[in-house]
C-alpha cells in the first residue's frame, strides 16, 4: 500500500464510518475551510488591481469587473466563495448543535467555531464596504454609528473603526488592512486551531462506544485514504457550484460615491449587506443600542454559552436531535427562525 | 472505475465545461475603448459601446470634456443600467431641471453677463422657459387676474439685475388652484405644452429636446436619428439627427414648436395643421414655402427663404437676462435692421477687437466666418450680424444655416414708398407681401 500522501497525512488513519457519512457533517466545516482558502486565493490576486484610497475605490472596482481580462470572474469567485462562507458557517453551526457535538469535551471548540463565524460575518462586512459605493457607503455609515452607541467606549471605537472623528478618505485605508490582514490573518489562525481541536478532542464527535465482552464488535471504521477522496470529490463539486454562480450571477455593484458630495449621496434605500439585513430591520423598530448592540451581543452570548447552560449534558453526543439537548436546539431554531424572518421582512419592505 | 473516480470524472467534466463557458464569456467582453477627457483627467469607457457618436460640437471637443462632464452617470461601468444611473436629465443633460449642474458653472454657461456666459439664466428668464406672456394674457381673459401683467411663469424665476425697461423682478410659479375660474384651470391643465422645458408632442413634426437642445439640437421632422451610435436606434422616433449642438439651427427646428398650428381659446385646445406635409408633386423649395408659415400668415420672400436665425438674434430667442411679459418687449429686429430705410443705410460696425463676439459666434457656425477688419451689420440692442458683411459697395448675407450668398437690398434708393415712421415689417408687407405659388 502506497505510504499516505500530505492531504492523507493531515487527517487521523482512520475515522468512524457512521460519522463520516456525508448526511452526518454534509461536509460543511471542510467546505468552509475551502471556501476560505478560496477567498484568500481571489483575494491576493484582487489586490493586485484594487486600489485602497476614497477616490480610486470605486474605479478599482470598475477596472476589475470591466477591463481586467477575468476581472470578472475574480471578483464574481471572491463575491459568491463569501456567500457560500457565511451559508456553510452557518449551516456549520446548526450541524453542530442539531447532532450534539458542542457537547464536553469540545466546548471550547464550540467557542473556536463561534468566533470564527463572528470574524467571518466581520470579514464580509469589510469586504461590502470596501467596493465604497452609495450602497456600501450607506451600509458604513449605518454600522460605524451603531458602534458610537457603545456604552462608554463607542466614540474611541468609533474613532478606531473609521480612523478619525468622522468618515474620511482614511477610513477605506482602515477597512482594507482590516479586511486584508486584520481579520483574515486571525480566521486562518483560528481555522487551523479549531482543526487541532477537532483532533484534540477525540476526533470528529461521534457516538460513545459500549464495548463489552458480550459484544466485542466495534463500530466499522473507514481509511483516510477513503476520507480524502471523499473531501476531492466534495471540493470539486464546491468548486463547480462556485464556477457557475460567478459564470451567470454578477456580484452587486453600485454608483461611486460622489466624493464632493460625500455621505448625503449615500443611497436611502437597502443598505445593510445581506447578512446584516436581519439587524436592519431591528434598526427601525429599536432604539440603535438595543438593535445595533444589545441584541446582536445577546443572541451571541446566548450562543457561546450554551454548553454551559443550556444543555451541560454529555450524553446524546453525535445523535441527531437527541432529548438531552432539547433546550439548546429549540433556542436555536427559535433565534434561525427570528434572524431568517427579520431578514425577509426587510427585503420584503 | 470506482465510485469516487467516476464522480471526479464527471464534476471534472462539470467543471472544465464551466471554466470553458468562462472563457467564452471573456471573448465575448467588448474590447473597452477608453478616454481621459482633458478637463477632468478621469478615465472613461462610454465609447466602449458609444464609438462612433458625434462630437457633441467642436466647442465642446470630447478629447477636452468627454461624457462624464455633461452627462454624469458613472464612466467606467459597462452595464448599461450601472453606466446610466445618475445621468443628468436622462438622455438630455441641458434639460432645464438638470442644465445647471450639467452646463452651468462661472467658466461655462452660468457665468457673468459682460463675459456672455449667462445662458442658462437668460434662457431661464426668457419668453421661451416662463411662457409668461400667455399665462397672463389668458389668465386676465378669464378673470384669474386683474390685468395681463406677467406675474405667474411655468416655473418660479427671479432676476435680480433688471437691465430693460420691461424687466420684472419675479414670476411666481403658475399653479391655479381649485377656485380658479374653469377655463384658466383648463389651460394650466391642457396648455402648457409650449415652452422649452415642456416634453414635446411625440409625433412626426413636433420631435425635438428640451432645455438648449430644444434648440441646439436638431430633430428631423419624423424624429430618426441619422448619425453613427451603434447603441441608438434608427427606427425609433425621439430622437436627434445627430448627437450634435448647432448654431446652424435650420427653420425646421423652430417649427418642431412654431407655426406647426393654434391654440384655441374656445375649445382650450391646440389645433394642428393639417396641410402637411404638401403634395408630393411639389419640389422641395415648394415645400419650404408651404412648410415655412401656417396658411393664414403673412410674409416676404426673405422671410422664408432664409432661415429663422439669419434675422432672429440670440438675444431675441434666448432672451436677454431680464423677465419680460412677451416676446413684444424682446423682440426689435425690423426689415431695416438689415435694409436700411430712404434715408439711412443699415447700422454698420466694423470689427477691430479680436475678442469680439462676432468672431466667436462665428467660429460656433460652419457656415461663416468672421474677421478683424470686417465691416457688419450691428443692431439698435449692441448684438452684430455677423453673417451680413458690406463689402464696401454691396451688402452680402451667408445664411447661417446652408451657408448661401444672398444680396440684400438696400431701401436707400429704391422705389419705396415708407414713411419714416412706418417702420414695422407690418407696413412693409403691405407692399412686398410674397403670394404662395402653390396653395395646398
Amino acid at each position: 500500500m502506497a505510504r499516505p500522501n500530505f492531504f492523507e497525512h493531515l487527517h487521523p488513519p482512520t475515522i468512524p464510518a457512521r460519522e463520516a457519512r456525508f448526511t452526518y457533517t454534509f461536509g460543511l466545516g471542510g467546505m468552509s475551510l475551502f471556501l476560505f482558502l478560496s477567498l484568500i486565493v481571489t483575494g491576493v490576486l484582487l489586490m493586485f488591481v484594487y486600489v485602497p484610497t476614497a477616490v480610486s475605490a470605486a474605479d478599482s472596482i470598475r477596472t476589475i469587473t470591466y477591463v481586467a481580462p477575468f476581472g470578472w470572474l475574480l471578483r464574481n469567485l471572491h463575491y459568491w466563495a463569501a456567500v457560500l462562507l457565511l451559508l456553510t458557517s452557518a449551516f456549520h453551526l446548526l450541524r453542530v448543535v442539531f447532532s450534539g457535538s458542542y457537547k464536553p469535551p469540545r466546548r471550547f471548540n464550540w467557542l473556536l467555531g463561534l468566533a470564527l463565524l463572528l470574524l467571518s460575518l466581520l470579514l464580509s462586512f469589510s469586504g461590502y464596504v470596501l467596493r465604497w459605493d452609495v450602497d456600501t457607503f450607506g451600509a458604513l455609515t449605518v454600522g460605524t454609528n451603531i458602534v458610537r452607541q457603545f456604552p462608554l467606549l463607542g466614540g474611541w471605537f468609533y474613532g478606531l473603526l473609521v480612523g478619525g472623528p468622522d468618515i474620511s478618505v482614511v477610513t477605506v485605508v482602515r477597512f482594507y488592512t482590516w479586511h486584508t490582514l486584520g481579520l483574515s490573518v486571525p480566521v486562518l489562525l483560528l481555522m487551523g486551531w479549531h482543526a487541532f481541536r477537532v483532533r484534540r478532542d477525540g476526533g470528529i464527535s461521534h457516538q460513545s462506544l459500549v464495548v463489552s465482552p458480550q459484544s466485542p464488535a466495534r463500530p466499522p471504521r473507514i481509511s483516510r485514504r477513503e476520507l480524502v477522496q471523499r473531501e476531492g470529490v466534495a471540493m470539486l463539486a464546491l468548486l463547480s457550484v462556485l464556477f457557475a454562480l460567478s459564470l451567470f450571477f454578477n456580484a452587486p455593484l453600485a454608483a461611486p460615491v460622489d466624493p464632493l458630495a460625500g455621505p448625503s449621496a449615500a443611497s436611502t434605500d437597502i443598505a445593510a449587506p445581506w447578512f446584516f439585513l436581519w439587524i436592519q430591520a431591528l434598526l427601525r423598530r429599536l432604539p440603535p443600542l438595543w438593535a445595533g448592540i444589545l441584541i446582536p451581543l445577546g443572541v451571541t452570548a446566548v450562543l457561546a454559552l450554551l454548553p454551559w447552560t443550556l444543555d451541560r449534558k454529555t450524553e446524546g453526543t453525535a445523535v441527531w436531535f437527541h432529548p438531552a439537548g432539547r433546550w439548546a436546539q429549540v433556542v436555536v431554531i427559535a433565534l434561525t427562525i427570528g434572524i431568517i424572518a427579520l431578514t425577509l421582512l426587510e427585503l420584503w419592505r | 472505475m470506482n465510485g469516487y473516480q467516476k464522480g471526479t470524472a464527471v464534476l471534472g467534466l462539470l467543471l472544465l465545461l464551466i471554466v470553458v463557458g468562462a472563457v467564452v464569456r471573456q471573448s465575448r467582453q467588448p474590447a473597452v475603448v477608453q478616454l481621459v477627457p482633458a478637463l477632468t483627467g478621469r478615465p472613461e469607457l462610454c465609447l466602449t459601446c458609444h464609438q462612433g457618436i458625434e462630437e457633441i460640437s467642436p466647442a465642446h471637443p470630447t478629447d477636452t470634456f468627454g461624457c462624464v462632464l455633461c452627462h454624469g452617470g458613472d464612466g467606467l461601468a459597462l452595464d448599461k443600467e450601472l453606466a446610466h444611473a445618475g445621468m443628468r436629465g436622462g438622455r438630455n443633460p441641458s434639460d432645464l431641471a438638470a442644465v445647471e449642474e450639467s452646463c452651468g458653472g462661472s467658466t461655462c454657461h452660468s457665468g457673468a453677463a459682460e463675459d456672455g456666459r449667462d445662458h442658462i439664466h437668460r434662457v431661464l428668464t426668457s419668453v421661451q422657459a416662463t411662457y409668461a406672456g400667455a399665462i397672463a394674457q389668458v389668465n386676465f381673459a378669464f378673470g384669474g387676474q386683474a390685468d395681463a401683467a406677467a406675474q405667474f411663469g411655468i416655473m418660479a424665476v427671479e432676476d435680480s439685475d433688471i437691465t430693460t425697461a420691461t424687466g420684472a423682478a419675479a414670476l411666481a410659479p403658475f399653479r391655479p388652484g381649485p377656485d380658479a375660474p374653469g377655463p384658466v384651470q383648463t389651460f394650466a391643465n391642457e396648455c402648457l405644452t409650449c415652452h422649452v422645458s415642456a416634453e414635446a408632442i411625440n409625433q412626426p413634426y413636433f420631435y425635438r429636446a428640451t432645455g438648449c437642445a430644444a434648440c441646439h439640437v436638431v430633430y428631423e421632422n419624423d424624429g430618426l436619428y441619422r448619425g453613427d451610435d451603434p447603441t441608438t436606434p434608427k427606427d425609433v422616433p425621439g430622437y436627434g439627427r445627430t448627437h450634435q449642438l448647432t448654431t446652424a439651427i435650420p427653420y425646421t427646428q423652430c417649427n418642431h414648436c412654431h407655426n406647426r398650428g393654434n391654440y384655441s381659446l374656445r375649445q382650450m385646445a391646440f389645433l394642428e395643421r393639417d396641410d402637411l406635409p404638401g403634395p408630393s408633386h411639389l419640389s422641395a423649395q415648394e415645400q419650404r414655402e408651404i412648410d415655412y408659415y401656417q396658411p393664414i400668415a403673412q410674409f416676404t420672400l426673405c422671410e422664408w427663404e432664409l432661415d429663422c436665425v439669419d434675422c432672429h438674434t440670440n438675444g431675441e430667442v434666448m432672451g436677454n437676462g431680464d423677465i419680460h411679459a412677451g416676446q413684444k418687449d424682446i423682440q426689435y429686429i425690423q426689415c431695416r435692421t438689415c435694409h436700411g430705410t430712404l434715408t439711412e443705410m443699415p447700422q454698420l460696425v466694423t470689427i477691430e477687437d479680436p475678442e469680439h463676439p462676432a468672431i466667436y459666434s462665428s467660429e460656433l457656425n460652419p457656415n461663416y466666418s468672421v474677421q478683424v477688419g470686417d465691416t457688419v451689420i450691428a443692431t439698435t440692442q449692441g448684438e452684430t450680424f455677423g453673417w451680413v458683411k458690406w463689402d464696401g459697395e454691396r451688402l452680402l448675407e451667408t445664411g447661417k444655416v446652408d451657408g448661401r450668398l444672398y444680396e440684400v437690398p438696400l431701401v436707400m434708393g429704391s422705389a419705396c414708398k415708407q414713411q419714416p415712421d412706418q417702420q414695422e415689417s407690418a407696413y412693409c408687407h403691405e407692399c412686398h407681401a410674397y403670394e404662395r405659388a402653390v396653395n395646398p
